[in-house]
Order: structure tokens, then sequence, then C-alpha cells
């Protein structure tokens, strides 16, 4: 099986929101400002369901805040 | 930081302060084998119940507020937890394991009246505590490290 990476636009896309936090963010998709911040730094790779949430706080579709990404060996 | 960290340190702070505890009772005492002397056992045995028992009370008002405070802790909290947990328990284990063969080995080699009767007591306090501690700390790290849903 392949090395794959999920990459996530969670910052830009907050930025773009009219630089909505992370309390309100979290608030929105039903989780803690300290998964948001794990998020953005990398550190968590989410459920689907929470995917879809965070997707939905944004009003984007999923991938543009989810990206998969498959490493070269 | 997350209830879950919160309650983690805190465990470790209870740890902490009954190894100083420990030590303070040694270092006034002086006795090696606490067994032997009748107050320094039931000091000894006093200082493990306070711990039990602010581990206790402190397991159950994280749980209240876990369940009452629905924003304090979610998935990504819960998938640190399962993954803890199965570290503790892998890791308790073989200390018990462990500990129940050397006395075994004790057993068989020098018969049982060389091992003192509070040994299979003390083994499983020491099962309890390296369960507790091993969910703390590996709770701990894993906040700090790259956790993925999937691999729960």
């Amino acid at each position: 099986m392949p090395k794959a990476r999920i990459n996530n636009q969670i910052r830009r896309l907050r930025f773009d929101h009219g630089e909505m936090t992370q309390e309100e963010l979290a608030q929105r998709a039903g989780c803690t400002r300290q998964t948001i911040i794990a998020l953005e730094q990398g550190k968590y790779v989410p459920s689907i369901e929470l995917a879809f949430r965070i997707a939905k706080a944004f009003g984007v579709s999923l991938e543009e805040v989810f990206q998969y990404e498959e490493q070269k060996r | 930081m997350s209830i879950s960290q919160k309650t983690a340190w805190a465990q470790l702070a209870i740890f902490g302060a009954l190894v100083i505890g420990w030590v303070v009772l040694f270092t006034v005492n002086g006795t090696i084998f606490y067994w032997q002397d009748e107050t320094m056992k039931m000091t000894f045995y006093w200082l493990c119940a306070a711990a039990f028992a602010a581990l206790v009370i402190m397991n159950i008002v994280a749980s209240i507020l876990k369940g009452r405070l629905k924003a304090v802790t979610d998935e990504r909290d819960r998938v640190i937890f399962r993954k803890a947990s199965l570290w503790a328990t892998g890791v308790s284990y073989s200390f018990v394991a462990a500990l129940l063969l050397a006395l075994a080995i004790t057993y068989m080699d020098s018969g049982s009246e060389t091992v003192p009767v509070y040994f299979p007591f003390f083994i499983v306090i020491v099962g309890g505590v390296t369960l507790i501690l091993t969910q703390a700390i590996t709770a701990l790290l894993l906040y700090g490290r790259k956790v993925n849903h999937a691999e729960s």
C-alpha cells in the first residue's frame, strides 16, 4: 500500500472567511479548539464525519478542505 | 489544554506526591522493608489509599465534566484515550506477568517462606500503578504527536 498524506487548507479557509477564529470553527464543526490546532499543524487526521463537518462549516466541498496526496517512494 | 491532558498531568502529579511521601517516609524511618515495621506499614498503606482515593475522585469529576460539557472532549481525545489505554494495558500486563514469573521462580528455587506474604499484594499495586502511569504518559506523548483517526 503506497504511503499517503492528507493535507488541509483549514488555516487559509479561516482567513478567507473573515479571519474566522479557531474557537468559532471548532464550535461550528462540533470539536475542540485543540483539535483545530492539531489539524492545522498536520498532527491529526480526522474522521470522515469531522472532515465533512469542517467543510460544511466553511460552506465548501470536502476536496477544497482536504487533499489526499500519495507519496512517491 | 484538554480535560484529558489535565487528567493525565493530575495523575502524574498524584503519583509524584506519593513517591515524595514514600521517600520522606523511608528517610524519616530508615526501614528498608516497610512491612518489617508496623507504623511504617500503616503509613505506607494510608499514603497508597489517599493517592488511590484522589485518583478515583479525579476520574469521577473528569467523567462528569466530559459528559456535561460536550465541547471539552471530541473524537481526537477519544482516539488518544483508546490508544493510551491499549498501551497501558499491554505494559501493565507484561509487568505483572514478569513479576509473577519472578515470584514463581523464587518459590520453586527457594521455597515460599523466602518471599514475604505481602509480595503478591504488592504485584497487584504495581500493576495498577503501571496501568495509570503508562496511560497518562502515553496520552501526553500522543497529544504532541501525529494521530490518525483511522488507525484507532
